[in-house]
């Protein structure tokens, strides 16, 4: 079953716009939404939370219209958004007593399980939280009111290593049963190598390629070669740098003709995001 | 809807501004005092103080992102206002009424504690809720605009109605004359009034909602 299809969304604004954005995701799957800052991560995000209007297109979670069932739809979706803050004065305890009050489904057993596996003390002030244990926290609402698609912004970004480590473990661990799937914005690659299972590449409002990770990394290859061979692959490469020893660019899999003797490598994310993005750079 | 006032009360607004209305109410214990001013700083002080809240503990995003519709959203702000208002006029009425047991024999210039005056303080609000949150839910977040023109227009009418009291015969028979001692004229004054103000008020929310559609969060 689709928790998520997003259909042909577009979005103008002064300075950008979304392009027929179009994706799906799979329940019970991990998706990674990157796209370098400005790409349209957050963008697309608010649309699918019914947050902004769209210009047009389609988006339809857990089966039914966002635009048409917002309220139901809120009721199971969760969000964390990594670099907001709200009522950050506030204590735990008192925001919790707020928000629960929203519910249908709130358990209080939940919570509180969450809590401790989470080492949340309720009598801190949200101010006073590290941004790791703010995600855990919208998490541990998330949860406590039955969510079954998390969306989440950019959790980990500004975390250390060991708290993002201990972050994607806890994302792997909520969609082991198959019945929640989650949908997270990130410009850290590398988190997404190990936990992904789904990657959607946003660039310039467009979405370049939405694929089952090892798909969409087999679908780019990494060249290394000399000047002469830059010649032979320049017009069909995706971008390329040059060094003093020859060149290493970004080709698409279906233009690479391995005859030519180049030699190449499947790349990681993060090199697929710098080379895509200096696309344009490229014709400047 | 009642979740949401909760939320404004628990969150919304710092206890300091439940307290206010006390503080500002024993201003009406100036003998002779501008008692429009009493009211004013609910005007002056709480709401741009509010607002404030709302805008830097990122209440639009907060509140966007729970199972509400926008029609309550809108609703229970200014409900949660109107609350306040009232709280802030009873008050001033119950300060008043010492006042003037404090000071029988004042000779008052400007508008003294009456039903009736307490009618025009109504209107006052009347007028300020309909400017400002038409003019705040064009954004839903920034109240600055919203606070000057809205402030301005109910100095304004306090203004206004203190000078008709002393140069309008008419006025200042309704209110300082022999329509001071009639209760049926102050209860009539009073009842137009709190019509006005239920008017008005309606009329905020109904504009602020469909202003607060067009809102991009």
């Amino acid at each position: 079953m689709l928790v998520l299809d997003i259909k042909n969304v577009n979005k103008q604004y002064e300075h950008f716009s979304l392009k027929n954005v179009s994706f799906q995701l799979e329940q019970g799957y991990i998706m990674g939404f990157i796209g370098i800052n400005g790409a349209g991560k957050t963008t697309t995000i608010k649309s699918i939370l019914n947050l902004i209007s769209l210009d047009g297109g389609e988006i339809h979670a857990l089966g039914k219209d966002i635009t048409q069932h917002e309220l139901e739809l809120k009721q199971e979706i969760g969000y964390a958004f990594g670099d907001v803050n709200f009522y950050n004065r506030n204590k735990i305890k008192t925001l919790t007593k707020v928000i629960k009050t929203f519910y249908h489904n709130w358990d209080d057993e939940t919570y509180r399980r969450y809590l401790k596996k989470f080492n949340l003390n309720e009598n801190k002030k949200i101010a006073e939280l590290s941004t790791g244990m703010k995600v855990k926290y919208s998490l541990a609402l998330a949860l406590s009111h039955g969510a079954k698609l998390l969306i989440l912004d950019e959790p980990t970004s500004g975390l250390d290593p060991a708290a993002r480590d201990n972050l994607l473990s806890i994302f792997q661990e909520l969609v082991q049963d198959g019945e929640i799937s989650i949908l997270f914005s990130t410009h850290i690659t590398s988190d997404l190598e190990k936990c992904a299972d789904y990657i959607t590449y946003i660039h310039d409002g467009e979405i370049v390629n939405s694929a089952e990770k090892e798909a969409f990394v087999d679908a780019f290859r990494l060249l290394n070669g000399s000047k002469e061979q830059l010649e032979l692959v320049k017009d069909h490469l995706i971008s390329y740098k040059t060094n003093s020893f020859g060149f290493t660019g970004l080709i698409y899999t279906k233009d690479f003709d391995r005859s030519q003797g180049i030699i190449s490598a499947v790349p990681n994310l993060e090199e697929i995001m710098i080379y895509y993005s200096r696309k344009e750079e490229a014709y400047v | 809807m009642y979740n949401l006032l909760l939320k404004e009360f628990k969150l919304g607004v710092n206890p300091f501004f439940y307290v206010l209305p006390l503080l500002t109410g024993a201003l009406m214990l100036i003998p002779g005092w501008l008692y429009f001013l009493v009211i004013l700083y609910f005007c002056f002080l709480t709401v741009p103080n509010m607002f404030a809240g709302y805008k830097s503990q990122n209440d639009l995003m907060f509140t966007g992102m729970l199972p509400v519709t926008k029609r309550d959203v809108v609703k229970a702000k200014v409900t949660f206002i109107v609350i306040l208002e009232l709280l802030h006029i009873v008050f001033a009425i119950i300060y008043g009424l010492i006042s003037v047991r404090l000071y029988p024999n004042m000779t008052y210039y400007f508008f003294s504690p009456t039903i009736g005056f307490w009618g025009l303080c109504l209107v006052m609000l009347a007028i300020f809720n309909l400017i400002f949150f038409a003019m705040y839910y064009k954004t839903a977040y920034k109240y600055g605009a919203a606070s000057t023109v809205s402030i301005t227009a109910a100095t304004l009418f306090a203004g206004v109605a203190e000078w008709l009291g002393i140069q309008s015969p008419l006025v200042h028979d309704l209110f300082k004359g022999s329509g001071a001692d009639s209760m049926t004229t102050q209860l009539s004054i009073l009842l137009v009034c709190t019509a006005i103000f239920a008017i008005f008020t309606f009329l905020a929310y109904h504009i602020g909602y469909k202003r607060f559609l067009k809102v991009e969060i």
